[in-house]
């Protein structure tokens, strides 16, 4: 052969031999984040190719409604399905599972789920069967601005009933504070009321035995309770004005300028309310505490039990192997040892709230790790159809729109519809 | 080929085809001249070359998906993996009993009213006015273009800041007027009519555009010639331009009525169809209630509802009003 | 061929006196109500998110240049800008070419089914995208289309069919028919008709179409969203993403960046605008 010749042969010859050696790439799709976030998964992307040579990590983020409006299709196509993607559990999480996209890791991923919070570790399984690995918990509670409260003579500590809290509400009205915003206008902040209002009279199976069909399901006494004790609240006129209107950022803003004593929200809440706010500034963390959600007197839920949101990454069916290697490697103690420092999330490690830095946060993981019952969001829980109408009929019970009975039957029709 | 010129430029311009077609037929009958003719071998060549690329594309983008999606109709599906549940015509029955799906067809119906009674006299108007050589007319024209360029998250996010209660122009106007704030948003009675004014905002220039396009067909020498008879402004308009202008007229009410039903862009970002499902369109309900929910089934439904009066409405109105097009 | 092909110069005379400057007057009153929506979009890409949510209408207290200034000297903003340009030119092109090839034989020739075909064409006018994104998403991965240009261009020309034919068709249908007698009795195909003859004398309909064709597809969200993969390939309308986080949105940043996306569309407008006016002219008067 002439030279030529073999140096084509050469080139071919390291041509095919690379392809034999082809990287294996693992993709993870995630919710967009702020850019510390983002910056440190990156990182964690680039240390595992350090690590493992002949895998690629590519970890691509899509806004919150895009993701969710692309997540079916992307699924569908083998070319597009990520190794890996973000999920809120719930009922998509099994709807996700029933179709067959999801896999079955539980033996993978023992290890790691060995350390994490039970709570967590449960909620991302669909029968008993583990399909991904949990990332972050959180927990909805009350903040509140400890100076107004002071103006109005409140004590946080003595709000321990809901009786209690619509006390305060009255006291925080008469010395002309508006006692609680809401971002009502996106329907899932109020339905946090709801949900709690449940959790608090039907006790940690109301949601499980509405499911379960017991006791008329959704239209049990437990919810029918619920809408009138939150319609008891409304109608006290605790929101700030054009609350239905408010979207959610707009609300936490309000409370960073003062201008309201209380919010329910979960843990972003504490990242969000000063860039929210007109100032810019927000109320320093030092003026902020939080107390839980009352329990109801007579009521069968707990003080402990928290509602909030549990997060993981799932595993997609056709994944490669490398992606489950990655997943644990992703979540690794010190990786969420960091990301716990640096941000305002609770990793889903057991003993996390010893890692959180931010104060404030702390108080909230803390509240967490003494759960004695976790629930993950309603609306995510129930599924895109139910949550979303659970979400309609809070908004339609608080403004009056509606009458308890009638939320209830909605939301059993919903779930009949599915 | 013997046409009478003369005919040509004096005949209303709507008819000066079929003059043309008359003229020379009673000068030259011998010469019968059809817009459309016989098919020869060079016309079939044309077909075969011409027609198949959109139809292909279209068969392939547009009528196979859409056979599909009212398929989906009769599933109730989440839109992973493959539809299994059939549920026959279940998911009409719920789209029918729907309170919000009621309130999302009667408020097409009052876009399609405040289009015809209001949007469209508009941009007449404002056509009128500036098809001729008035100063800045061309400025006013990409001006009034504008809205529709904008897109769509823009749109409803600056106008939910104007419509604002608390800082918008119902603010300025009811601390004018020593008022409580009003917030129009979540007013259940008054949402609507915001969410009209912004449509209103959004589409009336494209309709300026085809009427300016109708007035500036229309010949000057026409015009002109009516004057010298005497005849004033509104006699010149109602007599020559109105009747001229039909035929655009037509096509914008079509569009008008089509692009109503069809409407949904602009109702997410202002409203999300609230407050209380009182602002819905018929497309934003079946994003809201069937994609989002993920009730592809249903969804598919609304669609087909949707696309049966579209299609009752297109046909009875060419059969009534456009029997030449 | 002057008094054949339509005077386009604008008729109506020249309003007089007091007339005119009421009709300026209230034409100006207009023009800022319908910019004010516009112009607050852009003023509003200045301020701090506090600030904009509850002062939208003032001018900034203080006026945040970067949030412009980051923007344009990003390489995503001309990358995501590039990609809506390409996109879109695809997009017209394809379009005026298949949409103008089937108008002329709707117009020019009469065979079986030809009404049958028109009216089935037409009813792509009538079913909203949404529903048919699952179906029409598998159809695109079928062909192998995902994460390509071809795979947004594609769907987009057939959708915007219906609207371009009816329009071009009926401009065709006015343009005299002594023009394709002579046209025939010299010897010329209909081949050669159409592209010396219908096209040229049609420039103003056809860029009418390009416009509308234009507009839809800069602004086109749903189907680049499903179809693409890549983040290189992202068109401003997904390049907004990067703005949005899970629980908070830099609202002052949308608005900075939209309104920077608008001024390539303003600008095709401007460009078009010679035809625009015109070109509808042609196109519909003659129903």
């Amino acid at each position: 052969m002439s030279l030529r010749h073999l140096a084509l042969a050469a080139v071919c010859a390291v041509a095919f031999s690379a392809a034999a050696f082809a990287d294996t790439t693992v993709t993870m799709l995630h919710v967009s984040e702020d850019k510390n976030a983002q910056a440190l998964w990156d990182q964690i992307a680039k240390d595992y190719e350090a690590a493992h040579p002949g895998v690629k990590v590519e970890v691509k983020y899509l806004e919150n409604e895009a993701f969710k409006a692309k997540l079916p299709t992307m699924l569908q196509a083998d070319e597009s399905r990520p190794s890996l993607f973000y999920s809120w559990g719930g009922g998509v999480m099994e709807a996700q599972a029933k179709a067959g996209f999801l896999k079955d890791v539980s033996a993978d991923v023992a290890g790691v789920e060995a350390n994490m919070a039970p709570t967590a570790v449960d909620a991302i399984k669909v029968d008993g069967k583990a399909v991904g690995v949990p990332f972050d918990q959180g927990v909805v509670s009350f903040f509140y601005n400890k100076k107004l409260f002071e103006k109005a003579g409140v004590k946080a500590a003595e709000i321990k009933s809901w009786d209690d809290l619509l006390a305060a509400v009255k006291k925080l009205k008469a010395a002309g504070i508006t006692p609680i915003s809401v971002g009502a206008g996106e329907k899932w902040p109020m339905h946090f009321y709801y949900s709690y209002l449940v959790m608090r009279i039907g006790g940690e199976h109301a949601l499980a035995d509405a499911k379960a069909g017991k006791d008329a399901g959704f239209k049990s006494a437990t919810f029918v309770e619920a809408g009138k004790r939150l319609r008891e609240l409304a109608a006290l006129e605790p929101f700030q004005a054009g609350y239905l209107t408010t979207k959610h950022a707009e609300s936490t803003g309000i409370f960073g300028d003062g201008k309201a004593a209380m919010e329910l929200m979960g843990e972003w809440f504490i990242g969000m309310q000063a860039p929210s706010s007109a100032s810019g500034k927000g109320q320093p963390e030092e003026d902020i505490g939080i107390f839980s959600f009352p329990i109801v007197q007579g009521g069968k839920g707990k003080a402990t039990d928290t509602l909030g949101g549990v997060n993981g990454f799932l595993v997609t069916k056709t994944a490669p192997k490398e992606a489950v290697d990655f997943l644990n490697f992703f979540s690794q103690e010190k990786y969420a040892k960091e990301a716990a420092e640096k941000g305002a999330y609770i990793p889903a490690y057991k003993g996390s709230d010893a890692w959180v830095k931010d104060p404030l946060v702390k108080q909230v993981a803390a509240e967490l790790a003494a759960t004695t019952y976790h629930q993950n969001f309603f609306d995510q829980d129930l599924g895109p159809s139910v949550g979303r109408v659970i979400n309609d009929v809070s908004v339609a019970v608080a403004a009056g729109q509606t009458t308890p009975e009638a939320a209830a039957a909605a939301i059993q029709d919903a779930w009949d519809q599915q | 080929m013997a046409v009478d010129r003369v005919a040509l430029a004096s005949a209303p311009a709507g008819e000066r085809v079929d003059a043309s077609l008359e003229t020379a037929f009673a000068n030259a009958p011998a010469v019968y001249v059809a817009t459309r003719r016989r098919m020869s071998m060079n016309g079939w060549a044309t077909l075969l070359v011409f027609l198949p690329p959109a139809l292909l594309l279209f068969t392939i983008f547009v009528a196979l998906p859409m056979v599909e999606a009212g398929w989906y109709s009769f599933f109730n599906w989440n839109g992973f993996g493959r539809p299994e549940k059939f549920i026959g015509l279940k998911n009409y029955v719920w789209v029918s009993t729907n309170p919000a799906f009621t309130r999302a067809l009667i408020n097409n119906g009052l876009i399609i009213v405040a289009s015809l009674l209001v949007q469209l006299p508009l941009a007449l108007g404002v056509a009128l006015l500036i098809a001729g050589r008035m100063t800045g007319a061309v400025w006013f024209r990409m001006i009034f273009f504008l809205p529709y360029i904008l897109a769509d998250v823009a749109a409803g996010l600056i106008w939910r800041f104007m419509l604002d209660g608390k800082i918008g122009l119902p603010a300025i106007v009811t601390s004018l007027l020593g008022l409580q704030p009003f917030y129009l948003l979540g007013s259940t009675d008054w949402a609507f009519t915001a969410v009209l004014i912004v449509i209103l905002w959004k589409y009336f220039g494209f309709h300026m555009m085809l009427y300016i396009a109708g007035l500036q067909g229309i010949e000057r020498e026409m015009l002109e010639a009516a004057e010298m008879d005497g005849a004033k402004p509104f006699q010149r308009f109602w007599h020559i331009t109105l009747p001229l202008l039909g035929p655009m007229i037509r096509l914008s009410i079509f569009f008008s009525v089509v692009g109503a039903l069809q409407l949904f862009d602009i109702i997410v970002p202002l409203t999300g169809g609230g407050p209380f499902d009182t602002t819905h369109t018929m497309v934003s309900f079946l994003y809201y209630f069937g994609i989002t929910r993920m009730r592809v089934g249903f969804g598919s439904a609304v669609g087909v509802v949707l696309f049966v009066i579209c299609v009752t409405f297109a046909f009875g109105y060419r059969r009534l009003f456009m029997r030449d097009d | 061929m002057t008094d054949v092909v339509h005077d386009h110069r604008p008729s109506g005379r020249r309003m007089r006196g007091l007339a005119a400057i009421a009709a300026f007057a209230a034409l100006l009153v207009l023009a800022v109500a319908v910019l004010l929506p516009i112009g607050l979009t852009a003023l509003n890409g200045f301020k701090a998110l506090g600030e904009l949510q509850t002062h939208p209408f003032t001018l900034p207290r203080v006026w945040i240049w970067n949030n412009y200034w980051d923007i344009l000297t990003s390489l995503r903003y001309w990358q995501v800008l590039g990609n809506s340009l390409l996109i879109a030119a695809l997009t017209v092109f394809l379009t005026l070419a298949v949409s103008s090839m089937a108008a002329f034989t709707f117009a020019h020739l009469r065979f079986f089914g030809d009404r049958f075909l028109l009216s089935y064409m037409m009813l792509g006018l009538l079913f909203p995208v949404a529903t048919a994104i699952l179906p029409l998403f598998i159809k695109i991965r079928d062909l192998g289309l995902l994460d390509s240009y071809w795979g947004i261009v594609l769907p987009q020309v057939a959708f915007s069919l219906a609207m371009s034919i009816l329009l071009l068709r009926v401009a065709f249908k006015q343009l005299p028919t002594e023009l394709l007698d002579a046209a025939m009795m010299d010897g010329c195909g209909y081949f050669r008709y159409f592209f010396f003859i219908t096209l040229p004398l049609s420039g103003p309909v056809l860029s009418t179409v390009a416009i509308i064709s234009f507009v839809g597809s800069w602004n086109g969200y749903l189907l680049p969203l499903v179809v693409l993969n890549s983040e290189s390939r992202y068109p401003w309308t997904l390049g907004l993403m990067a703005y949005q986080g899970q629980y908070t949105t830099s609202w002052q940043l949308v608005l900075a960046f939209i309104t920077l996306t608008i001024l390539p569309a303003i600008l095709i407008f401007l460009l078009a605008q010679r035809y625009i006016v015109a070109g509808l002219t042609a196109g519909a008067v003659k129903a």
